[in-house]
Order: structure tokens, then C-alpha cells, then sequence
């Protein structure tokens, strides 16, 4: 046995390359930029103070706060009688849904915001197809506005909450519901009063996520929202690419850090596990 | 009552329909690029007055656009093998290893998937920059790897954990190498795990802009990049005829998979 017990006996040394390189480009560069945020220019809180005191910074906390709580409500709106149906629908045409859930999903972002910029363009489809319509005279600014950024937003975070919350809903027993129905709940009732509580879990998780990822969301936003609707993402470049100032840029990063974090945990408890995409 | 579908009655009317929009919703922006990047109208005018191949005829006869196609494969091709090899490597540590603080690695190696990709791309700019892998291939495949890593290991951790060890053991008392039982029958046993793990590192590379974009030079970025600085001042077609081309790759790679995946579910 002695022979197999050397075939089986791993330890830590197989990991060390990975070790190595995660603690290299990963924690080191991390710890030195939030380092550099009480550091530079001169130690202190001094950037934190800064950020937090100007109505400019306050702007685009509540921004990035806001749009991401706009797209996180609109993705529910739409994700929950999408997982629903999916969860009900005859196999065939689950199966189409959720082919293209996938491909939107696999879609590179860039290709995808593209397409927006141009659908949402004043002469473009959209604008085209509800004056063709009748439903409008002018077009309507839909870019570098809440308008864009939500529209480009929820298109990239719906498959992640329709995903979780289709899990949580097929697993719910139907005769659950039949024994609502059976003690008198309408239909409205039975929705509000025993699906919807059933299906919250997988509405918290869901939501959670969509919103810690759009809080920390650079390239949508950016393209989408204009410089009216920057976010922290962007504060944090603009400080660190333009301005060259990293000790207001690690604060930035630091404060995102933390309520991402933050809101991870608090994910973890009501789903378990990280988020398997970005 | 609400799920069971024959007795949903209207409702079942107002379900399909949202559900129906919804997919409509997901599939649109994606032909409307395609069929932009083959129409003739350089405002992008949809539907376009004619159809053309021109966008791809100047696409490929740019140098700028090729070599940024070039990088991007480069890299992709580096960080999927680099991924690949690691994670295994750290994948049998964290399945088959007997050692203290196991959990607190598993969190290290999956820490780059929750971190916001901007902080990654600010704190590895700066290092960079000092060290002097700004606008370096190397730059970009460290950056890269460090995000394609996470998925790697999950994909193989997750089909290690679905082998037994005790098969390696009977190949060792067969008269097997120690190596050899890992090499000839606990690798091949992991196979479709290896094969995800290589098609969302390179995936993952291929399609990545945001640490890219701090990455790149002017002489040296990625087709992500070009699309990103080309994007700023100009919706020119020849970006539709990129991203076409950029999802037309991820396309490929993915049936491709499904299809290994499918023959070798069969044999």
C-alpha cells in the first residue's frame, strides 16, 4: 500500500505557479493601489475627505448607486415572467430561449453596446420605428443618457438573473399552488401571496448580483451614459488615465471594493457561491 | 394552477408574450450588427439600401486592424495554454491535496472573479508601468490570465472531483509510474473538464476589453481595443464588420466544443 499512498500524496507544490502569479499581479498590485490612496500625496485621509465631501464625487456615487439599482429593477421586471414562462414552456421553445440567452451572453460586450449605440441613435431603428409608427414626432435623445446606459445595461445582466431565478422557480412543487387555488386564492393571489415569496431567494440572489455588477461596470456605462451619468468605474480611469491622480483613484477603488465586497457576502448568504461570469 | 401551463388560461397568453419579446429583445442587436457589417449605407441606415462587402474589404486592408487581430489571437492562444496547465496543476491541489488553509486557496484562486475588473486593470497599470510590462505581449497575458485563471479551475476542479483516485491506485498496483496512472488515466478521465477550461480561457482573452485597454499602445493593442478607440470618435460599419467577426470566433469555438464534448460523451 506503501506504493500507493506516493501515487495519491499531493500537496501544496502543484499549486505554487498559481499561487505565485495570483499574489504577484493580483494581491500585490490590489494592496499597493489602496495603499497608494492613504499615501499619496501625503499620507492621511486627505483623498477620502475629498471624495466624500464634494458634491462633484457625491454626483457620481449617486449615479453609479442609482443606474445600478434602475438597471437591477428593470432586469427583475423582465427576468421574472421570462423565468416563469421558461420554466413552463413546452421543451422546444424553452430550449430556443434559453439558446438565445446564451448567445446574447457569449456576444462580445463591445459588439453588443455597438449595437445599441446605433439602435438607440437619434436617426436610428428605434427612433425610426416609433416615428414610422406615429407613436412620436421628433426622436427621442436615447444615448448618453439614463435611457441608454439602463437599455444597454439590463440587455447584458438579464441572463443573469434569469438564469438563478429559473432555477429557483422550477423547483417550486405545483401543488403548492393547486392547494392555493384550492382554498379559494385567485390567480392575482396566488401570484403575490405564494409564488412570488417562494421565488424571493432566487430574486435576492439574482438581484444582488446584477446590481454589484453593474456598480462596478466600466465599458457600458461609458459608452452609454455620457459624461452626465459617469460612473465610479469611470471616476476611477478618469482620475488614474487622465489626471494621473492615484492616490483619489485608489480611494475610488477602495470604496468600491468594499461595497462590492460587502454585497458578495450578503449574496452568499442567500444563494451560496460567487457568480460564475463577470 | 400558476405552473401548470395548460391551466394558466390568459395568463399563459401574457407569459408566452413577455417571453417571446424578451428573446426578440436578445437577438435583434446581435443580426442587426451582422446585417449592418454587409450593408452598403455608411450612416448605417437600416434595412440597408444594398448589400456590400466593402466593411471587410477595408477591415482587412488595414495593417492597424490586422495586427490587431494578430495580437488578439496571440494572446488568447498563450492564455489558454498558460490557464490550462496551471489550473490543473492548482486543480489537483485543491481536490487531491491534504493540507491546512485548503479553503482559504480555493478563495485566493477564485478572489480575480469578484474583484471589479476596472481595480484590476488600475492596480496592474501601475505595476506595469514600474516594471516594464506596459505595452508588453506579456503584459497583456499576465493581465489576462489572471482573470481566465478562476474559470480554468473550476472547470477542472469540478470534473476531478467526479474521479475517484482509487482508479489511479489500481493502475499503480498494475505496474503503472505514479505519473504515468496520472498521465494515461486520470487525464484523459478529465478531458471535458480540460476542453471548457480552454474554451473560456480563451474566450475570456479574446473578448476582454477593460484590462486591455490599459494595456495597450498605440503599436500594440488587442481587436477589442481597436473596436473600444474606434468606438469613441466613429460608428463606422467597419466596427460592425469586427464585432461580426469577433462573435462569428466565439461562435465557432463554442459549437466546435459542444461538438468534441458530444463525440467524446458517445465513444
Amino acid at each position: 500500500m506503501s506504493l500507493v499512498a506516493t501515487a495519491r500524496r499531493t500537496g501544496l507544490a502543484p499549486a505554487l505557479p498559481a499561487i505565485v502569479l495570483l499574489v504577484a499581479f493580483f494581491v500585490v498590485p490590489v494592496a499597493i493601489l489602496l495603499a497608494r490612496s492613504v499615501t499619496e500625496p501625503e499620507p492621511g485621509l486627505q483623498n477620502y475627505a475629498a471624495l466624500l465631501g464634494s458634491p462633484t464625487y457625491a454626483r457620481v456615487f449617486f449615479n453609479t448607486f442609482f443606474v445600478s439599482g434602475v438597471v437591477t429593477l428593470t432586469t427583475a421586471l423582465i427576468a421574472f415572467p421570462v423565468a416563469w414562462a421558461l420554466a413552463l414552456m413546452p421543451a422546444f421553445w424553452a430550449r430556443l430561449l434559453f439558446g438565445l440567452i446564451l448567445l446574447s451572453m457569449w456576444t462580445n460586450l463591445l459588439a453588443r453596446t455597438y449595437a445599441w449605440m446605433v439602435l438607440l441613435q437619434q436617426t436610428g431603428l428605434v427612433n425610426r420605428t416609433l416615428m414610422a409608427l406615429g407613436i412620436i414626432d421628433e426622436p427621442l435623445v436615447l444615448v448618453n443618457n439614463l435611457v441608454g446606459v439602463t437599455v444597454g445595461m439590463v440587455y447584458i445582466m438579464l441572463p443573469f438573473m434569469i438564469l438563478p431565478l429559473y432555477g429557483v422557480i422550477r423547483k417550486i412543487d405545483p401543488a403548492i399552488l393547486q392547494a392555493a387555488a384550492l382554498c379559494g386564492a385567485s390567480r392575482t393571489q396566488a401570484l403575490f401571496r405564494v409564488l412570488l415569496p417562494l421565488a424571493a431567494p432566487g430574486l435576492a440572489s439574482g438581484g444582488l448580483m446584477v446590481f454589484v455588477m453593474s456598480l462596478g461596470y466600466f465599458v457600458t456605462p461609458a459608452l452609454l451614459g455620457g459624461t452626465s451619468y459617469m460612473m465610479l468605474a469611470e471616476l476611477i480611469v478618469q482620475q488614474v488615465q487622465s489626471l494621473v491622480n492615484w492616490g483619489l483613484g485608489g480611494a475610488a477603488a477602495f470604496i468600491l471594493l468594499v461595497v462590492t465586497l460587502g454585497l458578495y457576502a450578503l449574496q452568499l448568504r442567500f444563494a451560496g457561491g460567487p457568480p460564475m461570469v463577470r | 394552477m400558476l405552473l401548470d401551463f395548460a391551466k394558466l388560461g390568459a395568463w399563459r397568453w401574457a407569459l408566452g408574450f413577455i417571453a417571446g419579446l424578451t428573446g426578440l429583445f436578445l437577438l435583434v442587436p446581435i443580426v442587426f450588427i451582422a446585417a449592418l457589417s454587409f450593408g452598403s449605407s455608411r450612416w448605417l441606415i437600416f434595412p440597408p439600401p444594398d448589400w456590400t462587402l466593402k466593411w471587410y474589404g477595408e477591415l482587412f486592408a488595414d495593417p492597424r486592424w490586422l495586427a490587431a487581430m494578430a495580437t488578439s489571437a496571440k494572446i488568447a492562444v498563450v492564455v489558454t495554454v498558460l490557464s490550462v496547465v496551471l489550473g490543473l496543476l492548482a486543480s489537483f491541489a485543491l481536490v487531491r491535496g491534504r493540507f491546512r488553509g485548503r479553503d482559504a486557496l480555493r478563495s485566493l484562486f477564485l478572489a480575480p472573479m469578484v474583484l471589479p475588473l476596472v481595480i484590476l486593470a488600475v492596480a496592474l497599470y501601475a505595476v506595469f508601468l514600474r516594471v516594464g510590462l506596459s505595452g508588453t505581449l506579456a503584459g497583456f497575458v499576465i493581465a489576462h490570465l489572471v482573470v481566465a485563471l478562476p474559470f480554468s479551475i473550476i472547470a477542472i476542479s469540478t470534473a476531478l472531483e467526479t474521479v475517484d483516485p482509487a482508479i489511479e491506485d489500481a493502475a499503480v498496483v498494475c505496474g503503472a509510474a505514479p505519473w504515468e496512472a496520472r498521465w494515461r488515466v486520470t487525464i484523459p478521465a478529465i478531458g471535458h473538464g480540460l476542453l471548457s477550461a480552454a474554451v473560456f480561457s480563451f474566450l475570456i482573452s479574446w473578448d476582454e476589453v477593460v484590462l486591455a485597454i490599459f494595456m495597450a499602445t498605440p503599436t500594440l493593442q488587442t481587436l477589442p481595443v481597436k473596436v473600444w478607440t474606434t468606438l469613441r470618435t466613429d460608428l463606422t460599419p467597419v466596427i460592425a464588420a469586427a464585432s461580426t467577426l469577433l462573435v462569428l470566433v466565439t461562435l465557432a469555438l463554442m459549437l466546435g466544443a459542444a461538438l468534441l464534448r458530444r463525440r467524446g460523451g458517445r465513444a
